[in-house]
């Protein structure tokens, strides 16, 4: 009987402390549960180098705020985002000059009133830049923030004369791997995978047109090769059976990075197809990547049957920058 | 005797029960929680709806604000001229102005009358805009192999821009005058890149407003020297004793002070570097410039300069008579 007592009593005493903790343990963690995923319109940041996961993973009651906040001075967002649609991946190499902000914000501007457009910006670095990092915040827009940085030994020196070591190709490379290990060939929304330089000019058309690429489509690009547009020419049946150029027009597929894009389904399909790093010729990095995709009659020509320009290959004036002379005349803290 | 014995195991029963509560507590502050394991917990719907409800509010504010009809109007001021990239710059250039609420875009060419590319241009860009055209003289014109900076372009341009605005502004009545009261006046080249926050900086501009610009004065970036929220200098690498050493893509002009002096204009004559000032001197005082983006510190506009694009093959065609197609509009 007093053993009977005994237990009772330790049951009584026990009893409230338990109690204690579940209600102190519900109420406390619960708070700190509010963690703010990435919806499918949300940005999404994907790291790939390093093993860094960011804040995400704290719980904190700041979280449940959404992350994108705005200031009263950026009206404007992405269209919202279209289940019928397919997504348009844009690919931009990029890498730090002067005018490297200037390029990106009149991109991005570019980029808002596309809908459906996931960005794919790879940064040529060791590390992803503040800067970059910041403005790809700023826009709103869907992103994903990547970074290679190419050795020394494949970097263009100074002037373009030297046509072995293509720019941005480790970064193409990198979203392309990216690409293949983010997305399975079952996945249902489709998708459109296009090359864009961040000093080109895009019109919003071009975009329309391209996202009803079945396997690679093609268009004409301004200012290419030393002419005022180079264009894919264009037979009465639609289809492509050669390239208006003048600069190597025998080459598998003489065009722009700018002048194609490619289906997802047959980057997932084959993927084994990159581009080429080393040995290639000055204006054969495309073919090395498109021959290993389609033939030239799978071409599929957009723009009116390549008759209307809207895309530019612009490029930007490098800065003079003569009186900021040995130590700099500016404020280095300030952000250009 | 088991009475005693009884107490001490309840206390030492308490002293467990507390200890092992305390450890577990501070346990669990240090860590990061587990959060996956309550990824179905009601706890993050709610986060999750309210953070739809938050996208949707912000949805509602966005096209309540394009739509918004009371803040201040921004006219721009582009002058354009034929040339190759001329499709591409304003194709970019409208890219952006399409961001920004109440901006009117007042394009004016140098031209003998307005060309079908711009026409057609502005006519399918979605921009408030008004198309206008005049002629630079042939004296004060660049020639082919005339180094940019040699003559002051665009002069003409901008005063028949500026001609217009007062035009518009005497025949404005009752709430139109209202609102251009508060309207503000920008120059902006169509090479130029303009952030989004620019305009917003600009828009509630009472004289003048001043910011800096990047890439431009040789430097990485020009900008107005603030103390004590009034403009004292100008931090500029190039001849910093000019009245107004600033970029015209650095200030703003509030719509009431050019309709309040009529004349005020842009100086085709001027020497290089002093356009800016033949304008500003006769509206402002350095002590009445307006400081903008966080006093002067950052740079929401760059002076880029697009390349002229190579044409070598395209010449060599041409000789041949086997130009590209003149049709095909670039």
């Amino acid at each position: 009987m007093p053993k009977r007592r005994d237990i009772l009593a330790i049951v009584l005493i026990v009893l409230p402390w338990t109690l204690l903790i579940t209600v102190w343990h519900q109420s406390a963690i619960a708070p700190l549960l509010a963690i703010r995923k990435g919806t499918n319109d949300g940005t999404e940041t994907r790291h790939d180098t390093g093993p860094a996961t960011d804040s995400k993973e704290y719980c904190s009651q700041d979280k449940d705020i959404v992350e994108v906040v705005r200031t009263e001075y950026v009206y404007t967002r992405p269209p919202p985002w279209s289940d019928v649609l397919s997504t348009i991946h844009v690919i931009t190499p990029t890498y730090s000059r002067p005018v490297q902000k200037a390029e990106l914000t009149r991109l991005a501007n570019t980029f808002l009133h596309v809908p459906n457009l996931h960005w794919i910006l790879v940064e040529d670095s060791q590390r992803r830049t503040p800067l970059v990092t910041r403005l790809l915040r700023e826009t709103g827009l869907n992103y994903t923030h990547l970074n290679v940085e190419t050795p020394r030994n494949y970097k263009l020196r100074g002037d373009t004369r030297d046509p072995r070591i293509p720019r941005g190709t480790m970064q193409r490379n990198l979203a392309l791997r990216w690409l293949r290990e983010t997305f399975n060939s079952n996945s249902s929304q489709a998708g459109i995978v296009y090359f864009a330089d961040d000093d080109n000019t895009y019109s919003l058309e071009l975009f329309e047109e391209m996202r009803s690429t079945r396997k690679v489509s093609v268009w004409p690009v301004a200012f290419v090769g030393g002419l005022r547009y180079e264009s894919p020419k264009v037979n009465a049946a639609g289809k492509v059976y050669g390239w208006k150029t003048v600069f190597d027009p025998h080459r598998p597929f003489a065009i722009d990075m700018a002048g194609f894009a490619i289906n997802l389904r047959l980057i997932l399909f084959k993927p084994q197809a990159y581009f080429k790093l080393r040995g290639v010729k000055g204006g054969y990095q495309e073919s090395s990547l498109l021959r290993e995709l389609v033939t030239l009659n799978d071409l599929e020509p957009k723009a009116a049957n390549c008759t209307k320009i809207l895309v530019w290959h612009t490029r930007t004036e490098k800065p003079v920058l003569v009186n900021e002379g040995k130590k700099g005349f500016t404020d280095p803290n300030v952000e250009i | 005797m088991r009475m005693r014995l009884k107490l001490k195991t309840v206390f030492v029963l308490y002293f467990m029960v507390s200890l092992l509560g305390l450890i577990y507590a501070l346990m669990q502050l240090g860590q990061r929680c587990d959060c996956r394991d309550h990824a179905k917990s009601k706890d993050q719907q709610i986060s999750q709806l309210r953070g739809e409800l938050q996208k949707l509010q912000e949805h509602i504010k966005t096209s309540q604000l394009s739509k918004k009809t009371d803040v201040p109007r921004i006219y721009v001021i582009t002058p354009t001229y034929a040339r190759l990239v001329q499709k591409a710059e304003l194709t970019r250039l409208s890219h952006t102005f399409l961001h920004v609420p109440q901006l009117h875009w007042i394009v004016v060419e140098d031209a003998p009358q307005p060309t079908p590319l711009v026409t057609d241009f502005l006519a399918a860009s979605g921009l408030t805009y008004t198309h206008l055209y005049k002629l630079t003289p042939k004296d004060r014109k660049l020639q082919e192999g005339d180094p940019s900076w040699l003559k002051p372009r665009g002069a003409e341009q901008r005063n028949e821009g500026l001609h217009w605005l007062r035009e518009m502004g005497a025949a404005a009545k009752g709430k139109e005058a209202a609102a251009l009261e508060e309207a503000v006046v920008y120059f902006a080249d169509d090479d130029n890149t303009y952030s989004l926050q620019l305009f917003e900086e600009m828009r509630y501009t009472y004289r003048v407003s001043v910011w800096p610009v990047g890439l431009v004065g040789g430097m990485k970036f020009e900008r107005p020297v603030v103390e004590d929220g009034k403009v004292v200098r100008f931090h500029t690498g190039w001849r910093p004793n000019r009245p107004f050493p600033i970029d015209m893509a650095g200030f703003a002009v509030s719509l009431r002070l050019i309709l309040t002096n009529p004349q005020a204009r842009f100086d085709g004559d001027a020497q290089m570097g002093f356009l800016e000032s033949s304008f500003l001197q006769h509206l402002v005082t350095m002590d009445d410039l307006e400081p903008k983006a966080d006093l002067c510190t950052k740079v929401l506009v760059w002076h880029t300069r697009t390349e002229k694009p190579k044409m070598k093959r395209e010449d060599a065609l041409q000789k041949q008579g086997l130009g590209s197609d003149p049709d095909v509009e670039v």
